[in-house]
């Protein structure tokens, strides 16, 4: 009997080791993906103590007070800063910095002390802070520019720095009502949850001739003195291509077809560049690629160059086609003419500060040089005359020169996409500012005026 | 008077008191001491008290250190992580958990003459199951329902757990049963099953009735117990592994033939294959449990900054998962392998006790605990459906502390046993016979 005793003993010690070991798996092997599911009530509490999100000049954006996230920015900022909620989980910064931001009470609470008797008062906040590089003054600006009704959004950049100031869509919400909202929101044709103004795409029209005309002046195919002729119409590879209300500009200078923005004239450059020049300068302006930040960005859509026709070309020059960009796009390309041809990499982040850790600061980067500082100059030159005395004199300010360009794009779906890109003070810009309305019409009519509203107010907050 | 009854421990040598049980109950009330400061000052007076209470046992007693040495304080560990972890969950149910050890302690040292005559309990064989049947009849008329389950008497305010008295009867009932019969039962060839049969039909009448009625009553994790006892004292007693392997067999067909009829037990087996596939409803709990145990990860979150709050019926059901979220993986190991020390340290009682009735009762206490820690463990870690079985010592519940504690001073008395075989001086009342009551065969 005491062998057989020693083998139930036997049993019993193997069957506690696959305890043992089931337990390991689970506290260890799977533990992320457990932790990644969704309804973990632990979650619920993250707002009790969870960490700040301050604008660049220390203005908290998301702040915790108490149970409840409190984003004093509002609707500007609601789909960029996002929202972190115990039902709903987090989005945007609110997601992409929840490592920073959630308290770690319990990562921190193995001291011995803590193994005996409770803590002491609230759990203390052992959570990070991050500084952003947003201005809530300048969101609240863009946001009050920004007609109620419309959709679209508006970006503002520092061309220097690449530091995004303001990103702010329509629709939007109040990520502080989000409970009493969410099943209006997320059932809504019109996603106000989506970030137009970086995850959004569109056909950026005639902006994108900024682009297009950076190619042939610092590819050297043409100077702005070359001309060019519009009848108003352009046939090509079986199409004949019209400029808008089929407008005819005549025999105009490169600097004039920008300003009085030709389809014709821009859709011969492009063909006269040819496909592979004109691919060259997209992938310096580093079209289709990932800009890095932090939080969700879609991908420009651009056709594989090999498929590129000559009629796609030249659509693809005056911004039409298959092209689709998104507002970031845009507005790195107007403060890549405004920063002398150098492309600095769009940021968010300006400070991590984590509990017993030195803070990181984020330092401006240079993302591309695509074009020189001359093609640059040049072509802020033919945006101040776009301003000064054609499409876009909308956006013109009093004793600051304003440079930009109209787009209007127009699509399947409905009215053109108006759109507008413009930096000031021309000559040391220190902001760049992409408008877009969708379904609204002319770029020069619909967006420059916010765009200009945008400027007048954010100039003086922005030195 | 030791004459009377060979079979009798000498009550002079006797210890008068129960200190195993008073040493669990001390580290039981400091823990409870240890919680009830809320304002944080740690109690450091409460461990001089514990301190000094225990040299004062050690120089009081006067009996030779005959008894096992380690049983004690692995179980004063269990139950002081027991009232940690229920005070956690529930502080007023902790209080009562330490009530609970106080009750246990009462019986038992109320009734420490009659447990060490525990000798004479062999001779009334069908007494525990006339006992356990009469508790199975009153339960179907008077139990009061808990979720679909009919387990408890209710006594005003507080319910009692007949089950875990049955429990206890039944490994007595069985230990009686194989001391007598085990040694004839081990001799017999697989092929003979008509002979086996003729030996061992009562007690597979009464295991299967006793399995049966709590299958009815869907309290299917205490059923898989007492199979696991029934198996382990079977084995130990007859050698007969075939006999452990049918029986096994017909477990498993008898539960998936439940389990196709009731919706009840369907369901607990789904949670079991994907606790997540319902995660509103039956999957809560168990999808909850998994939380607990992710957050607490290696080393935890700390005692009462974690969230085991939000599994439902925690203190009862899921202790353990309590455990693994605030103590982490280092935590839930060294609670298992204080199950594991203990399980151990009963068979090595078993191994060495002085009679065959003593050793197949150690056989059957130390199966208890183990196969109630593998099923509830087991469960929530997630190797079985989850059942209402009570994790030993620590899972809130007052039948099952009260039962554990009879059954570990049982445990404690049979190493008296062995005391008595090894020394030279053993107690000539108490004859040595041969272990299993055969010639050892290997």
């Amino acid at each position: 009997m005491r062998h057989r005793i020693q083998n139930v003993a036997i049993v019993f010690a193997c069957i506690f080791l696959v305890l043992a070991a089931q337990e390991a798996r689970v506290q260890i092997v799977q533990r992320q993906a457990i932790l990644d599911r969704p309804g973990d009530p632990r979650r619920a509490q993250s707002a009790q103590g969870r960490g700040t999100l301050l604008d660049a000049t220390g203005v908290p954006l998301a702040r915790s007070a108490g149970a409840r996230r409190v984003y004093s920015a509002g609707p500007a900022l609601a789909q960029l800063v996002g929202y972190s909620s115990p039902i709903y989980g987090e989005s945007g910064l609110e997601a992409a910095l929840d490592s920073v931001l959630a308290p770690r009470s319990q990562d921190e609470a193995t001291d011995l002390a803590s193994l005996f008797g409770r803590p002491e008062g609230k759990p203390q906040s052992r959570s990070g802070e991050v500084v952003l590089t947003l201005r809530r003054d300048i969101a609240e600006v863009v946001d009050q520019a920004l007609p109620s009704q419309v959709h679209g959004a508006a970006l503002v950049l520092d061309p220097r720095t690449g530091a995004i100031l303001a990103a702010v869509n329509r629709p939007t919400f109040d990520p502080n009502k989000l409970v009493a909202e969410w099943g209006k929101l997320h059932n809504r044709a019109d996603a106000p949850l989506l970030d137009r103004s970086l995850d959004g795409l569109y056909p950026p029209g005639s902006t994108f001739k900024m682009v297009t005309a950076s190619a042939a002046i610092d590819s050297g195919t043409f100077t702005v003195d070359n001309t060019f002729h519009d009848p108003g119409y352009y046939n090509i590879g079986g199409f004949t291509l019209h400029n808008a209300e089929h407008e005819a500009t005549g025999t105009q200078t490169l600097t004039g077809a920008f300003a009085l923005s030709s389809n014709v004239d821009f859709a011969q450059i492009g063909v006269a560049m040819g496909v592979d020049t004109f691919y060259d300068y997209l992938s310096r302006f580093q079209v289709g690629e990932n800009a890095g930040l932090a939080v969700s960005v879609a991908k420009d859509n651009l056709p594989p160059a090999p498929t590129v026709s000559d009629s796609e070309l030249a659509q693809m020059a005056f911004g039409q086609g298959s092209l689709a960009v998104t507002p970031l796009r845009m507005a790195l390309v107007g403060a890549t003419i405004a920063n002398h041809g150098v492309m600095m990499r769009p940021m968010l982040v300006k400070e991590i500060r984590e509990p017993g850790r030195p803070a990181l600061r984020t330092v401006p980067v240079v993302w591309a040089r695509p074009i020189s500082g001359q093609t640059a100059d040049t072509m802020r030159d033919l945006m101040i005359a776009v301003v000064r005395y054609r499409t876009g004199t909308a956006v013109r300010l009093p004793n600051v020169t304003v440079a930009g360009k109209t787009g209007t794009a127009t699509h399947p779906g409905g009215a053109p996409d108006a759109w507008f890109v413009c930096f000031a003070p021309a000559e040391a810009p220190r902001l760049v500012v992409a408008v877009v309305i969708e379904d609204a019409g002319y770029g020069g009519a619909v967006s420059a005026p916010i765009a200009r509203a945008i400027l007048a107010a954010s100039l003086s907050l922005y030195q | 008077m030791a004459s009377e009854s060979g079979a009798l421990i000498d009550a002079r040598r006797a210890p008068r008191f129960p200190y195993p049980v008073l040493v669990v109950v001390v580290i039981a009330l400091v823990a409870c001491g240890l919680l009830l400061p809320l304002d944080g000052a740690f109690p450091w007076w409460l461990l001089a008290l514990l301190g000094v209470g225990f040299i004062a046992w050690n120089v009081s007693v006067r009996e030779p250190m005959s008894y096992d040495s380690a049983l004690i304080p692995v179980v004063a560990a269990l139950c002081f992580i027991g009232i940690l972890t229920v005070s956690r969950l529930d502080l007023a149910l902790g209080v009562r958990q330490g009530a609970f050890m106080l009750v246990g302690l009462a019986i038992v040292i109320a009734g420490q003459r009659f447990f060490l005559q525990y000798r004479r309990l062999e001779k009334v064989t069908y007494s525990w199951v006339l006992l356990s049947l009469l508790l199975f009849v009153l339960l179907a008329l008077f139990g009061t329902e808990v979720n679909g389950a009919r387990l408890w008497f209710r006594f005003g305010s507080f319910t009692v757990q007949p089950v875990e008295a049955i429990k206890l009867f039944m490994v007595f009932f069985m230990a009686a049963y194989l001391s007598r019969y085990g040694a004839a039962l081990a001799v017999l060839p697989a092929r003979a099953v008509g002979k086996t049969l003729r030996l061992l039909w009562p007690l597979l009448l009464v295991w299967g009735m006793a399995i049966a009625s709590l299958g009815l009553q869907r309290d299917f994790g205490m059923a898989g117990l007492f199979l696991g006892i029934f198996l382990a004292m079977l084995y130990a007693a007859s050698k007969r592994l075939d006999l452990v392997i049918v029986s096994a067999l017909i477990f498993v067909f008898g539960a998936w033939l439940l389990a196709q009829s009731f919706p009840y037990v369907g369901a607990r087996i789904s949670v079991w294959l994907d606790p997540w596939s319902d995660p509103l409803g039956r999957g809560y709990q168990a999808e909850q449990s998994y939380f607990s145990m992710a957050a607490g990860g290696l080393f935890g979150t700390g005692y009462h900054l974690g969230h085991p709050g939000f599994i439902p019926e925690a203190a009862t059901d899921y202790p353990f998962a309590a455990i693994a979220e605030e103590f982490g993986l280092v935590g839930g190991l060294a609670v298992v392998a204080l199950y594991g020390a203990l399980v151990i340290r009963g068979l090595r009682i078993a191994f060495f006790a002085a009679d065959t009735f003593s050793s197949l009762l150690a056989v059957g206490f130390a199966a208890t605990l183990g196969i109630q820690v593998a099923i509830i463990v087991g469960g929530v870690v997630g190797l079985f459906p989850l059942t209402g079985i009570t994790l030993p010592f620590i899972s809130y519940g007052g039948s099952s502390i009260v039962a554990n504690l009879i059954m570990l001073n049982l445990l404690w008395l049979f190493s008296r046993g062995e005391q008595a075989q090894n020394s030279a001086d053993a107690n000539p009342l108490s004859p040595p016979e041969p272990i299993g009551g055969l010639p050892q065969t290997g």
